[in-house]
């Protein structure tokens, strides 16, 4: 069983999208659902059979079947439009959340990390709001407000910050302590230097990966609230509230709530797949505690 | 030891100050008039200087948090703007359900999913273990509302093994108890479970390629001796921690799991209060729910000084 | 001690290999050798040649994921050990062959007293009652010299010094009186004061409980003063084996040499860190081992090196007097002494 130099050759002129694919399915499996969730997102109004919004009391609560894919609500309306529709609200949803809350969270994170006297009050506080399940977090916040998308991105947002700002600062403390930044703050190298050279690089890759996790978290969150009735305006089609919306009439007709619902897990499934292929690779640190 | 605890226990005063203060500005904050959106959008202007008068909104915000805290040291969360009564007996009346619902799930998810996670890091990479990681990302991707919809529509609806929906006191016999609870507490729990199977797997296998481990095995000591006391007693630490950590998906899921099961709890009285806009009973539910969390966190705290004797205290 | 006849462990032919993603590794390349009942065996050779897995193979410890006894024979009191079960090699481990390794401050249980550690050991293979075990624990370790034993039984291991987490290490592998005791690096962590005081409790220890033992070392030093039989290895292979006193006198394959003069005089001072320097002076790598090795694996690294030694594995042959090597050269290497 001699092993030369011709038997290795070809896994290296091999190496190709195939073997990076096989060798971290993960990301690519989150990546291709998530893809497609896109697509349909985009071009809802040409894959949607109807208007999402038409109602047609004849029809109602019909069953799937060739003429209406996932069959149709107590007012017969089409939930497989519905449904389409819906990918657009999850998605603005998942992804300003984690948007919006990474850019917080660095900026905070990185406060924190860096200013001695930030770092009291502003963690004081995010423990504050940790304490509070976010789910309740986001619905107190949303009584604030008319019913409507910001209020719901901003309900979401505020919960999920301090899970951004704690990754930052951990990493921005863990590089500080390195004896290279040391000698470097010795040395008189500038803080904005200092930050842009050493620190931001360093919290990039955590910070991906948190916020992608974050992004599953707000889709959850968001269809939960409209959900329990405290979300996106009722007649707007989330999943959430499609399930809300069909939940009397489960008995009779449970393909109102299963069909949405499977949509929202897949998606969720997708980010969370993508998450824990990105954190595999790019924060070995982190996955091997995970 | 007890000075270890009473320190702890001081270093929640803090979270609970943040959260009691947060608590209270949060509506003194909200753009617009407070009385105004608590009253509702099509509310009379006579109607929105009543619940002005009533939630004193007419006084000096610092004499109103004065006040508030005050009371709230007290022990009293104040009125419900809708029902007249204590916030405090609402959530006394709401409680049982709520208890018997987490406690239980709790406690089920724990004695299921610790094994669960040893059992798949000891067969590492074996059948079991990927069947375990399937079930921990698939239940971690479940929302909890749509895992009760499907366990409902089998166990309910197809197969008429249990109830579909509703809570039966424990007052009124232990069978009707039990079987109220069976589906709620899987939904509850499965993403609970999913997260504490996952940790404890992660723990284990860090754990089970330590040093110590390769000498219990020189010793010829029994395969559960080695793996339920040498290596899940060095891997608690984390485990712990997370089943700490996971309360606050047990009490997001309780809202959601009263709502799908029409269970008269506490999450239930949330959703009330909250499409009511009943502010009092909103602010007393975070703060139960907050201190609740809190509560567990510290007793997880003191628990990490029995589990590892490095810790000192 | 005992009467019976011939040695107490006899390994023969082992082969041991594990498969990793840069292919199979050969890390014990056909080695054979025994341990006559009572006597110490050193096992000598520079880190990476085999002798952890060849000791981790005889208490068939390899990690079943990666590695697995390819080939061989290991008999245990004439008892073949390849082949019996999991749980008939439990009953054996820490009962009739125990094993110490290398680092004290990470094998003991961080979360365990020390008394439950060295007791439970007991308890398992003697058969006797928790308190019994407590007890024997105890003696074990009035009899390492640990001051203050009572006490010491509940405490962790955090609470006790390189040294004296060694000596419960040994404690503990001589509670159930074994025939065998496999010491892996006993004292390569310890400091050099603590290493001489070990190695004088083992050798006593075995003086009083007829222990035979194996020390797996990758310091000539230690093998000069504690060892009567001494088995060279390089790169999974055994290259020489002899008398300790023949070994030292004149060492006949170009490896060991080497490693001789590596060998810190015994009138010298320790560095400033208190270690012995390692043995890393002999030029050159050792081989990798996913690729077969052609006839002598030490012959890169050899001055003595021919063509025959790159195309032809050299045999063991005996040189007199037990002592054996795996030279082709022998004769040049004999007279360039």
């Amino acid at each position: 069983m001699a092993v030369t130099a011709e038997d290795l050759a070809p896994d290296i002129r091999r190496f190709s999208l195939w073997t990076a694919v096989r060798r971290n399915p993960t990301i690519a499996i989150g990546a291709v659902l998530l893809a497609a969730l896109l697509v349909i997102a985009i071009f809802a109004p040409w894959i949607a059979t109807s208007d999402p919004l038409k109602i047609a009391p004849v029809n109602r609560l019909r069953p799937p079947s060739e003429r209406w894919w996932f069959g149709t609500d107590q007012f017969g309306r089409d939930v497989f439009s519905r449904t389409v529709y819906g990918a657009r609200i999850s998605l603005i949803v998942g992804l300003s959340v984690a948007v919006i809350s990474s850019v917080l969270g660095l900026a905070l994170g990185l406060a924190c990390g860096y200013f001695r006297r930030v770092d009291g009050v502003v963690m004081r506080v995010m423990d504050g709001l940790m304490a509070i399940p976010s789910i309740l977090l986001a619905i107190a916040l949303i009584t604030l407000s008319r019913p409507g998308l910001g209020i719901v991105i901003v309900a979401i947002v505020i919960p999920e910050v301090p899970r951004i700002v704690r990754v930052v600062r951990s990493v921005v403390l863990s590089i500080r302590s390195q004896p290279y930044i040391e000698s470097a703050i010795a040395g008189g190298t500038k803080n904005w230097k200092l930050l842009t050279r050493h620190i931001l690089p360093n919290t990039l890759a955590p910070l991906i990966v948190q916020s992608t996790y974050v992004c599953a978290s707000a889709m959850l969150i968001e269809a939960s609230l409209s959900f329990l009735g405290a979300g996106v305006p009722p007649e707007v089609p989330s999943w959430g509230n499609i399930i809300a919306q069909g939940r009397n009439f489960f008995q009779i007709a449970p393909w109102i709530v299963l069909i949405p619902g499977g949509f929202l897990a897949v998606t969720v499934l997708a980010v969370n797949l993508l998450g824990d292929g990105l954190r595999d690779r790019l924060d070995p640190r982190l996955a091997r505690r995970l | 030891m007890t000075a270890y605890i009473v320190r702890r226990l001081f270093a929640t005063l803090p979270v609970m100050a943040v959260v009691a203060i947060f608590v209270f500005f949060l509506i003194r904050f909200a753009p617009g008039d407070p009385a105004a959106i608590i009253a509702g959008e099509d509310a009379t202007a006579e109607a929105i200087a009543q619940v002005r008068m009533k939630l004193g909104l007419d006084r000096p915000v610092l004499e109103q948090f004065a006040i508030w805290s005050l009371q709230l040291l007290q022990g009293d969360l104040g009125i419900s703007i809708f029902s007249n009564l204590p916030v405090t007996r609402l959530i006394a009346q709401r409680l049982e359900p709520t208890l018997a619902l987490t406690l239980s799930t709790l406690f089920v998810a724990v004695a299921l999913a610790v094994p669960i996670g040893v059992v798949a890091a000891w067969k590492a990479r074996k059948l079991v273990d990927r069947l375990v990681m399937g079930f921990a990302v698939l239940g971690f991707a479940m929302p909890v509302f749509v895992l009760a919809y499907i366990l409902i529509y089998f166990f309910a609806v197809q197969w008429r093994l249990l109830p579909v929906q509703g809570y039966a006191p424990i007052g009124e016999g232990f069978w009707p108890f039990v079987e109220s609870l069976i589906l709620p507490s899987v939904a509850l729990g499965v993403t609970y479970m999913a997260l504490i199977a996952r940790i404890t797997r992660a723990s284990m296998l860090e754990v089970l390629a330590q040093d110590y481990i390769r000498t219990a095995n020189s010793k010829g000591l029994a395969t559960d001796r080695v793996l339920l006391l040498h290596a899940l007693k060095n891997a608690a630490v984390p485990i712990v921690t997370v089943i700490g950590i996971g309360i606050a998906l047990l009490i997001s899921g309780v809202v959601i799991t009263e709502t799908v099961f029409n269970i008269p709890g506490l999450g239930r009285l949330t959703v009330d209060a909250v499409l009511k806009r009943d502010y009092p009973v909103v602010q007393g539910l975070i703060l139960v729910f907050a201190g609740a969390k809190v509560l567990v966190n510290l007793v997880i705290d003191i628990s990490y000084a029995f589990l590892d004797p490095r810790i000192r205290y | 001690m005992s009467g019976a006849p011939g040695p107490i462990l006899e390994v023969r032919d082992l082969h041991t290999q594990f498969s990793t993603l840069d292919g199979v590794v050969r890390a014990v390349d056909g080695v054979s050798f025994d341990v006559a009942r009572g006597e110490t065996l050193g096992i000598v050779g520079e880190s990476g040649c085999g002798k952890s897995v060849t000791a981790m193979s005889i208490l068939r410890l390899i990690p079943r994921e990666t590695g697995r006894i390819a080939s061989g024979s290991i008999k245990f009191e004439g008892e073949e050990l390849t082949s019996l079960s999991e749980e008939e090699m439990k009953r054996l481990r820490g009962h009739r062959i125990s094993m110490i390794f290398q680092e004290p401050m990470t094998s003991l249980n961080p979360v365990l007293t020390v008394g439950t550690q060295i007791a439970e050991n007991v308890v398992r293979h003697l058969g006797v009652s928790w308190k019994q075990g407590r007890e024997r624990a105890f003696e074990m370790l009035d009899l390492v010299r640990i001051a203050d034993s009572r006490r010491r039984l509940d405490e962790y291991p955090h609470q006790l010094s390189g040294g004296m987490r060694q000596r419960v290490m040994i404690a503990m592998a001589l509670s159930c009186d074994p025939q065998v005791l496999i010491a892996d690096e006993p004292t390569t962590a310890l400091d050099v004061t603590i290493q001489a005081q070990i190695l004088d409790l083992m050798i006593e220890l075995k003086e009083k409980t007829g222990t035979a033992i194996v020390l797996i070392t990758h310091d000539l030093g230690v093998v000069a003063e504690t060892t009567e039989r001494v088995v060279v290895m390089y790169a999974g292979r055994k290259v020489e084996q002899a008398p300790v006193e023949a070994l030292f006198e004149e060492p006949l394959h170009p490896y060991t040499r080497g490693l001789m003069r590596a060998i810190p005089r015994l009138d010298v001072e320790a560095d400033a860190a208190g270690t012995r320097p390692r043995l890393q002076e002999i030029p050159g790598l050792v081989p990798i081992l996913t690729q077969p090795i052609v006839g002598c694996a030490f012959a890169p690294r050899c001055s003595f090196a021919t063509d025959r030694c790159r195309n032809e594995r050299p045999p063991l042959v005996d040189a007199g007097a037990g002592h054996l090597v795996a030279c082709w050269e022998v004769d040049r290497v004999r007279r360039a002494a």
